[in-house]
């Protein structure tokens, strides 16, 4: 396969561009992951232009019409309080992949620095002090160390997304430094030492983009765990806080309507199936692409 | 290809998993058929019928009657403690450890005949000398018992003989029997007391039908069959009591079948159990009220003017319609419509939201203001909640809402740490156990309100003793605290138990507290 599209491809191209053809190539061969994509981006399409898609105001309550089945007014049915599901669905997108990304922005700012100081100055501060604290926190499940968090900072989107930011923060340490302790032994770096370029700008400027793919598979992957964590801090009551529509307390208002209003919790729980699902496959065609020796 | 295998392999081990833990389930496989129809049909009575499990509403705070501040607390003393007086179904007083009393003419001395031969759990003798040494527990000002107002006219208490005992008041006051059917009349093992100190309350000693086994905090308290109890051995060997703050919860246990009665059903499943053949639906007008407690101490509800903003944006027919599904009827003031001093001219304060915008404008505050609303974790809660939210959010009040532990919200209460709770009071069988509660500045469920004028209405109407005199005195009241505010009030709630259809003997008490010592399985 690799040695037919290297044959189709023209040879004046440079390498880097010649990379990112292939990769790219690789990637729209992945049917799974190209719908993964195309589903991500028509969800933060309508998270951002929500005022403009959602029919109702998320908050407006209604109180003729609460309880009503899926119907051409309300096509994802009301809620307990009269609200029109598919528009907090909409407004939902908006916390959830707000939720992902500045969580996995969090663990990212944090992670990709001491990730790189430590692997590569490594030493006592690597091995006694960072390793085993990452070690630490990664020994807790991560919705326990989250819930703990969120309840003493207190509940709300803000702190949830700092909660779930630092629980994933000690993943991108560990990826970062082992990335980095396999990269500073290469001899790009020794040249780059003997030049007489500064640590810092090295390990930026050289070392960084060399690790670069596998942190973009897995802060890929991370989104989609994030928005998990952010619907199971809601739905527990420590994340979102009403009357900002989150699809975990959309769920957890709807438990006690399976039986008469199934529509409650089925939207929901649909679409946070469908979103983590999605960015899943989109992440394991990414990494599918940019690794091919993985697969 | 090998990932395939993988997954496939992975989705066959949980399918034989699955199988396996199917498997231990059902008893022997050979008779399976038979055994599986019968096992269902029987679930309603998955546990012998020597056991009575109850689901409450929440976890007990307090197992001390002294010291309790919680109506979830009263549901497990009916079975452990025995009052002095009790209350039938029409709220008439009854005798319990008291079998009967006299009060003087001038309303000022209660003589007590107790009950003979009564014993607490732990063997010591229940007499007059024990009531005393309870009344003096209550009464003592150094141990801050929520009892001690309720207790405050009483002068002195005198020993007359071993069963006699004489209470003398120090001005009529008229609430006192009611006040002793309820906790302030539940007697507590001296012995107990005064062996176990502040430890009292996790190892409660009384005369009740049922002795205190054990506790698990937030999972259970188990109760044991008192043999030698006075009014005869209770047909349970046990009760246990298993706390669901989930109303859901609550109703699938009971539905499942793990539990035998609940209290409180959630609103929205009473239309469907009412139909329901397996189970019994109780319904009796309770004796309290529901809405919001404000903090009239501090910021901003020291503010007359924001209380009365707040009060006016609220539509409570839309609660009780939405939320309540018509369980409730809407509520003017602290008496509700079961008591004789119900005034039906007070009517509920109607959403005018212009005139709420009006009133904080002229107080200096047009844009509104801002404040938190503490709420259980409940869903019935929350829903109200976020309708109050969206209600006020018209008249541009902005309520933030932060869901409470119950017993983190009754300590920041008495710590003031709140602007607004949505707490209600689960009622007295006396108005003034209400009213006087709420409104008056030593109240016990006052959260720092007070006005002279108010004061003295409710203390004229505790030495009032008729009644017809006494009703007009509260109207009164309750006619100045709808104007003051200091309490918001939504809803008065019809009261429901749900239970096995097989269990028999129970009987609702307006005062909505569950008692089994006449209660057995058919």
């Amino acid at each position: 396969m690799e040695a037919k599209l290297e044959q189709v491809l023209p040879k004046v191209e440079s390498p880097k561009k010649r990379r990112m053809k292939e990769m790219s190539a690789r990637f729209f061969q992945n049917k799974l992951a190209v719908a993964g994509g195309v589903f991500t981006l028509l969800l933060i399409l309508m998270a951002v232009f929500a005022p403009m898609v959602a029919p109702f105001s998320p908050s407006h309550q209604d109180y003729a019409k609460f309880l009503q089945s899926p119907s051409a007014s309300n096509i994802m049915g009301t809620d307990e309080l009269g609200r029109d599901i598919f528009s907090r669905i909409i407004y939902g997108a908006r916390v959830s992949i707000q939720a992902g990304i500045i969580s996995v922005g969090i663990a990212l700012l944090l992670g990709i620095p001491i990730g790189l100081f430590s692997g590569y100055y490594r030493g006592v501060l690597d091995e006694f002090v960072v390793m085993r604290f990452t070690d630490a926190l990664l020994s807790f499940p991560p919705l326990v160390l989250a819930l703990s968090l969120a309840a003493v900072l207190g509940a709300g989107l803000q702190n949830a997304m700092i909660a779930i930011g630092i629980i994933f923060t000690p993943n991108f340490i560990r990826l970062v430094r082992g990335e980095v302790l396999s990269q500073r032994e290469r001899e790009y770096v020794t040249a780059a030492k003997a030049s007489g370029i500064s640590d810092v700008k090295i390990m930026f400027r050289h070392i960084f983009p060399n690790c670069l793919p596998p942190i973009l598979v897995q802060a890929t992957l991370s989104i989609a765990a994030a928005i998990i964590s952010e619907a199971s801090l809601s739905y527990l009551g420590l994340g979102t806080q009403p009357p900002t529509p989150s699809w975990g307390a959309m769920l957890s208002m709807g438990q006690g309507y399976l039986k008469d209003a199934p529509w409650i919790s089925l939207f929901p729980g649909l679409f946070i199936f469908l979103t983590v699902l999605s960015i899943n496959l989109f992440g394991d065609g990414l990494r599918d692409a940019l690794d091919p020796k993985l697969k | 290809m090998s990932n395939k295998a993988k997954v496939i392999s992975a989705l066959f081990l949980s399918l034989m998993l699955l199988l396996a833990g199917c498997g231990s389930n059902s008893k022997s496989s050979s008779s399976a058929a038979k055994e599986t129809t019968k096992e269902s049909t029987t679930a309603a009575l998955k546990h012998d019928k020597s056991e009575l499990v109850v689901g409450l509403d929440d976890d007990p705070p307090q197992l001390d009657p002294h010291f309790s501040t919680a109506a979830v607390d009263r549901q497990v003393f009916h079975s452990i403690y025995d009052t002095l007086v009790d209350v039938d179904e029409k709220l008439n007083f009854v005798p319990a450890l008291a079998e009967k009393w006299e009060i003087s003419q001038d309303a000022k001395t209660y003589t007590f005949f107790l009950r003979k031969n009564v014993k607490f759990h732990d063997g010591t003798p229940f007499n007059a000398e024990a009531v005393k040494f309870n009344f003096e527990r209550m009464m003592d000002p150094k141990a801050g018992s929520p009892r001690a107002s309720e207790l405050s006219s009483v002068q002195s208490i005198e020993v007359i003989d071993e069963n006699t005992l004489k209470v003398q008041l120090s001005k009529p006051y008229s609430p006192f029997l009611a006040a002793l059917s309820d906790r302030a009349g539940m007697m507590v093992s001296p012995t107990a007391v005064k062996e176990k100190g502040a430890d009292f309350a996790n190892s409660p000693v009384g005369t009740g039908p049922f002795k205190f086994v054990s506790r698990v905090k937030q999972d259970k308290i188990e109760v044991a069959k008192n043999p030698d109890y006075w009014g005869g051995a209770p047909k349970f060997e046990k009760i246990t009591y298993r706390p669901y703050a989930d109303e859901n919860v609550r109703l699938t246990n009971l539905t499942s079948g793990d539990v035998d009665i609940i209290s409180k059903v959630p609103p929205k499943d009473v239309e469907k159990l009412k139909t329901d053949s397996n189970l019994k639906l109780s319904e009796v007008g309770a004796l309290g009220f529901q809405g919001l407690y404000l903090n009239n101490k501090n910021a901003p509800f020291n503010n007359k003017a924001l209380r009365q903003a707040l009060n006016l944006v609220i539509d409570r027919d839309a609660i009780i319609k939405v939320a309540l599904r018509n369980t409730a009827v809407p509520s003017a003031g602290a008496i509700p419509p079961s008591s004789w001093a119900f005034d039906k001219t007070l009517k509920p304060t109607k959403q005018n939201i212009e005139k709420a915008k009006k009133i904080m404008a002229d107080a200096g505050f047009p844009s509104g203001f801002s404040f938190t609303l503490q709420l259980p974790a409940k869903p019935v809660e929350q829903q109200m909640g976020q309708m109050i939210q969206s209600m006020a959010a018209e008249a541009g009040i902005k309520v933030k809402l932060e869901l409470v532990e119950f017993g983190t919200m009754l300590d920041n209460m008495d710590n003031y740490k709140f602007d607004a709770v949505r707490l209600g009071w689960s009622g007295r069988t006396d108005p003034d156990g209400n009213i006087f509660a709420l409104y008056h500045t030593t109240g016990s469920i006052n959260y720092g309100y007070s006005n002279p004028k108010m004061d003295q209405l409710l203390e004229a109407a505790r030495v009032e003793t008729d009644q017809a005199k006494r009703k007009e005195i509260y109207s009164q009241a309750a006619k100045l605290g709808q104007e003051e505010v200091p309490y918001i009030f939504l809803y008065h709630e019809l009261d429901y138990k749900a239970y096995k259809n097989n269990l028999q003997g129970y009987k609702h008490i307006p005062d909505t507290m569950m008692r089994f010592q006449d209660v057995s399985f058919k």
